[in-house]
């Protein structure tokens, strides 16, 4: 899968996923930071994101700090599923 | 105790008040799904994008009222079922992820008490918070643990009330228990239908209860409640219930029936009218169907009355002359669980 693709798609798993009702994929900058203002998300979320990473992408995170490093945005959401996942 | 604000989601326009307009909602089919406010200025967006329905209309009817009113010292619900859909999805994905990581939201949802707890972390309501859950008893157990605690005395302003959602797990597992009409039918036709089942409503009513009657609309004023009775039973029960409130039957002039269509439990309402030849008498699931905790918009459209707001013809069943200050509400479901609720004007 190109990392483009991957990214788009990631950006509507993360809408499905967290039902962010009145925002669309085009909204979600790549860089955009997934828990400052702009998307508002919050702890909660953050496990509901790592359930989206273990379904779609089989990538498991049991290591909080590890999640930390990952769940920042996008760009880095996406490079960590490229080196991990055998599904993409 | 005294009810001195309300507030009711239904499928009728009950949110705005237009259903005393004459804006009544029809339907057709055996869903009557509710008609919801826009919560969008009640409910913060990243709270409202997780909740499910029964929670929605829960928040959506009480956090009105505790802005209005908020030195409530406790909150008492009544639910069958609370968020059944999310309880649903959530069994479902035990299954289908093999107990493997599942998403907290459906489960946080899914809890009955939810609604309860939703309405206390919002309002930051740290006080008495239960949740009854007797199916179709639910709605007058919280109105009889709200009756014991003003009885202990340790509190003087409650927030009590009912919800109940749809969903199509439920209505799928329950369709094949009997309980709807197998054929189409419009809410006109729904009393006369004479068939087995009746159509699934949903929807919430919730009140503020006082124990002082200042800015009271009117008094709720006993409750009773009880299950499997004998034929002809009703009227004895009933009177009984009155007696204990020093009430003959003459003195009721309102009585609302949960008629449902479902001619295997309306005989119930039947001999008990019979019984107050001289009342008005009121229906309501033709509005708004059928569901365990029904009775508590029953009682939301029963204050309206006591209040003499202009209610729908769709509504009256039979009128006399008198003006209701008494009203008796006689509700049961699925014919095994009766209740009773005794309101009086001011």
């Amino acid at each position: 899968m190109e990392v483009l693709e991957l990214k788009e798609n990631l950006k509507t798993q993360i809408i499905k996923y967290l039902n962010l009702l009145d925002i669309t994929p085009e909204e979600i900058k790549d860089d955009t930071p997934l828990f400052g203002e702009e998307l508002g998300l919050d702890s909660i979320d953050s496990i509901e994101l790592i359930v989206l990473l273990e379904r779609e992408y089989g990538i498991k995170i049991t290591n909080p700090t590890e999640g930390r490093k990952i769940l920042v945005d996008v760009n880095k959401m996406a490079e960590y599923i490229l080196e991990h996942s055998e599904k993409v | 105790m005294y009810i001195t604000d309300l507030y009711s989601i239904s499928p009728q326009k009950t949110f705005d008040n237009s259903i005393f307009e004459g804006e009544v909602e029809a339907f057709f089919g055996n869903k009557y799904y509710a008609i919801e406010p826009n919560y969008a200025e009640l409910i913060p967006k990243g709270l409202l994008r997780r909740m499910g329905k029964a929670v929605r209309l829960g928040i959506g009817a009480g956090m009105p009222l505790i802005k209005k009113q908020n030195d409530i010292d406790g909150i008492i619900l009544g639910t069958a079922s609370g968020g059944l859909d999310d309880c649903i999805k959530f069994l479902n994905q035990i299954v289908e992820y093999d107990e493997g990581t599942l998403t907290p939201t459906n489960f946080v949802q899914s809890t009955p008490n939810s609604i309860a707890g939703h309405l206390a972390l919002m309002s930051k309501n740290s006080g008495y918070n239960n949740t009854h859950m007797g199916m179709g008893l639910a709605f007058e157990s919280a109105i009889l643990d709200a009756f014991l605690l003003f009885e202990e005395g340790e509190v003087s302003k409650l927030l009590i009330g009912n919800v109940e959602e749809t969903s199509e797990h439920n209505h799928n597992i329950d369709t094949f228990a009997g309980y709807f009409k197998d054929t189409e039918i419009t809410s006109t036709d729904l009393l006369n239908s004479n068939s087995k089942g009746s159509v699934r409503g949903e929807g919430s009513a919730l009140f503020i209860v006082s124990k002082n009657k200042e800015n009271a609309i009117c008094e709720l004023a006993d409750v009773h409640q009880f299950t499997y009775p004998k034929d002809k039973d009703i009227e004895k029960r009933a009177i009984e219930f009155l007696e204990k409130n020093k009430l003959a039957p003459n003195d009721i002039d309102g009585l609302i029936l949960g008629f449902s269509g479902d001619n295997r439990y309306d005989f119930w309402y039947n001999d008990l009218m019979n019984s107050f030849p001289e009342a008005n008498v009121y229906t309501y699931k033709n509005l708004v169907g059928e569901y365990a905790t029904a009775s508590g918009f029953a009682t939301w459209l029963g204050a309206q009355i006591l209040n003499e707001k202009n209610i729908p013809n769709e509504a009256i069943y039979k009128k006399t002359n008198k003006s209701p200050k008494s009203i008796l509400i006689y509700n049961n479901y699925l014919g095994a669980q009766h209740g009773f609720i005794l309101m009086k004007g001011i």
